[in-house]
């Protein structure tokens, strides 16, 4: 049953797209003309698509494949600071986002000198906002510190 | 021509521009030997960092990291046994036992002069070829348009790591993903959400930082402990005369080869350099020691993965169909400063785009230098540890992502991206036919609405146009070819088998 479940989230996928699809909006056939109306062309993708999860599953029945081994504890480590960087960045800085979810990184992954992970995760933020900063005057979004810097 | 020269030769003459492709070559190197990150991660993470340089700069970058860092990974190969970039695989079948048995040198040596020569070759070959190439171009109107697309869209089906029919449902979800924002002729939204940041559809650069970068984070997490040992290497020798001897016929062989591959679009380096190893294998004299550290293998896999560097800027730049990953970005990097790729590009921006050329050929000259006199440093540079390096591509991504239009939503795109690869690859599907569906879905639907209003909704009548109809031909038989010969064999074998029976 496991070799299924990625073919039929993707059939699932398409069949809300196609639903979604069908729920936008009609263009005068003035404007339109003799082409395509705007919900067209996706369904058609997901038509396609759907004819090919069928033969990706065809094909899996055929020769099922090795089970896939779940992933390791850094992976999911790693997954899960992109959520704490969203959440660091909307409600403290972009900066102490990078810097924390560096840091954590750097120690999950492996590093287990402090000093080491710490200096990484400060230097190279650092100088990838100056370089921004002063060098390409792109801004950091607005946060703790930013805030502070640009006053 | 002679403007061609000169604008090539101009290169030469602007320091800043030959300073950035030194240093661009320098990073290119030290991309490629790092493992993981190859050119396509690279591109994608430089990227950004070009949005305020001239389009001419922005490109040659791109283009020079791309030529680079596809010559890279193969020190890594010769002396960890660990390519740096996919298609420095087949380089590891030969390089590495050839530096186990004490001829590191020798075996880099061999690379560097073969890559630079397939590099050199394959610019020639896209110098004299995409001009041609887009005089036949000027003639396409709509329908031969969405035909082309639709067959660079068929290649997809041979690209990347999954099987065919998981690289066609990335290439139809990428193309969904630029249906993305408001459609052209309506302003009708589609699957915005009621997010107006993309009421222009999915910006590329984030969905290319997300797929690429991202996901590549997330795979080298399973390898965060894993530390390469490294065979010891004196200098790098350039070959013998008796070298040149042997691999001579070899590097022209694979230089033709991996031109021609990479011409193709979505073929790349990586099946360059695995057609180019085995067939200087099979016309080699010395088959026996192949695997054992042959230079005419380690010659036949360098010449074709850097020849199909030029190739692949070929599809490009002259009909806007990216060969590869990398050029997916490039051709991100032409749109994003304002350049049409296409046909037009050769008229409208001549100079531009011969400097481009100009550039990829100084790349490929200042690579042997580094590659003969600087090899065993960048090697050392592989052993950074992972813990460290990708910590580090982690800021890199999520500041380029910000960097382009200063949106956050960039970042979450990113991310999003690099998770969904993430699942992607780990089940079998590869991340570069999303991308290239991306970068062609909305290719293939305006030509297809053109077409549509060419012919009063009659699509049939695509197919009564003489080019369109052969691309889409050959893209019926890039699908279904190889199973048509297949049954066609099985049933010559079954009445065969009957005959005998009688």
């Amino acid at each position: 049953m496991r070799p299924f479940i990625v073919p039929g989230l993707l059939a699932v996928f398409s069949v809300v797209i196609i639903y979604l699809a069908l729920q936008l909006k009609l263009s005068p056939p003035m404007i339109v003309g003799h082409s395509m109306q705007p919900r067209s062309f996706p369904i058609f993708l997901m038509v396609i698509n759907l004819i090919l999860i069928g033969i990706l599953v065809w094909q899996v029945k055929q020769n099922p494949p090795d089970p896939i081994k779940l992933e390791g504890v850094t992976t999911w480590v790693s997954i899960s600071m992109f959520a704490a960087f969203y959440l660091l960045t909307t409600y403290a800085d972009f900066f102490i986002a990078i810097a924390v979810v560096m840091f954590v990184l750097c120690y999950s992954w492996g590093e287990r000198r402090i000093h080491v992970a710490g200096l990484v995760s400060v230097v190279t933020p650092l100088s990838l906002f100056l370089l921004f900063d002063e060098v390409l005057k792109i801004r950091f979004p607005r946060g703790l510190i930013t805030n502070w810097y640009y006053g | 021509m002679l403007e061609a020269i000169s604008a090539m030769s101009s290169v030469m003459l602007d320091p800043y521009l030959l300073g950035l492709i030194f240093m661009t070559t320098i990073i290119g190197i030290i991309i490629g030997v790092l493992p993981g990150l190859g050119a396509t991660t690279g591109a994608a993470l430089l990227l950004p960092f070009t949005l305020t340089m001239t389009p001419v700069n922005a490109i040659a970058v791109l283009a020079t990291l791309y030529v680079s860092a596809t010559f890279a990974g193969s020190i890594t190969a010769i002396l960890i046994n660990t390519p740096g970039t996919s298609a420095a695989a087949a380089t590891t079948f030969d390089g590495f036992p050839l530096a186990q048995r004490g001829q590191a040198g020798r075996a880099l040596g061999v690379a560097v002069v073969s890559s630079t020569i397939g590099g050199i070759f394959s610019v020639i070959i896209l110098c004299l070829a995409a001009p041609m190439l887009a005089r036949v171009a000027y003639e396409f109107r709509p329908p031969e348009y969405f035909a082309l697309t639709i067959f660079g869209l068929s290649m997809l089906a041979s690209v990347g790591a999954g099987g065919a029919v998981k690289n066609l449902i990335g290439g139809v979800f990428g193309v969904w993903l630029a249906t993305i924002g408001a459609e052209r002729v309506t302003s009708i939204e589609r699957f915005m959400f009621g997010n107006y940041e993309l009421y222009e559809g999915l910006s590329f650069v984030p969905v290319m930082i997300g797929l690429f970068a991202i996901s590549e984070l997330l795979v080298q997490s399973k390898n965060a402990h894993l530390v390469a040992d490294m065979v010891t290497l004196k200098a790098v020798k350039l070959p013998t005369r008796e070298d040149y001897k042997r691999i001579w016929k070899t590097i022209a062989r694979s230089s033709g080869i991996g031109t021609f591959i990479g011409i193709l679009p979505a073929e790349g380096a990586t099946v360059a350099s695995m057609i180019g190893y085995s067939e200087a294998r099979r016309w080699s004299k010395n088959r026996e020691e192949f695997g054992k550290g042959s230079v005419e293998g380690i010659a036949g896999a360098e010449a074709a993965n850097n020849a199909a560097t030029g190739g692949a800027m070929v599809p490009t730049m002259v009909l806007g169909i990216p060969g590869s990953g990398t050029t997916a970005i490039i051709l991100v990097g032409l749109m994003v400063h304002g350049l049409r790729p296409g046909p037009y590009l050769f008229t409208e921006q001549v100079d531009t785009v011969y400097q481009i050329f100009g550039a990829m050929l100084v790349a490929n000259i200042i690579f042997l230098g580094m590659g003969l006199y600087a090899a065993k440093l960048f090697a050392r540079i592989s052993l950074i540890p992972t813990a460290i390096l990708w910590p580090i591509v982690f800021a890199l991504s999520v500041i380029g992502a910000y960097s382009l239009a200063a949106s956050l939503l960039d970042v979450w795109i990113a991310l999003i991206f690099g998770v969904v690869g993430f699942f992607a690859r780990r089940h079998g599907f590869s991340v570069a036919p999303i991308a290239v569906g991306l970068i062609l879905g909305h290719m293939v639907e305006v030509n297809l609405q053109n077409s549509l209003k060419m012919f009063d909704g009659a699509w049939w009548m695509i197919l009564a146009q003489p080019l369109a109809l052969l691309f889409l031909v050959l893209s019926f038989l890039g699908l279904f070819g190889s199973q048509i010969v297949s049954m066609i064999t099985k049933q010559g074998k079954s009445s065969d088998a009957k005959q005998d029976v009688n």
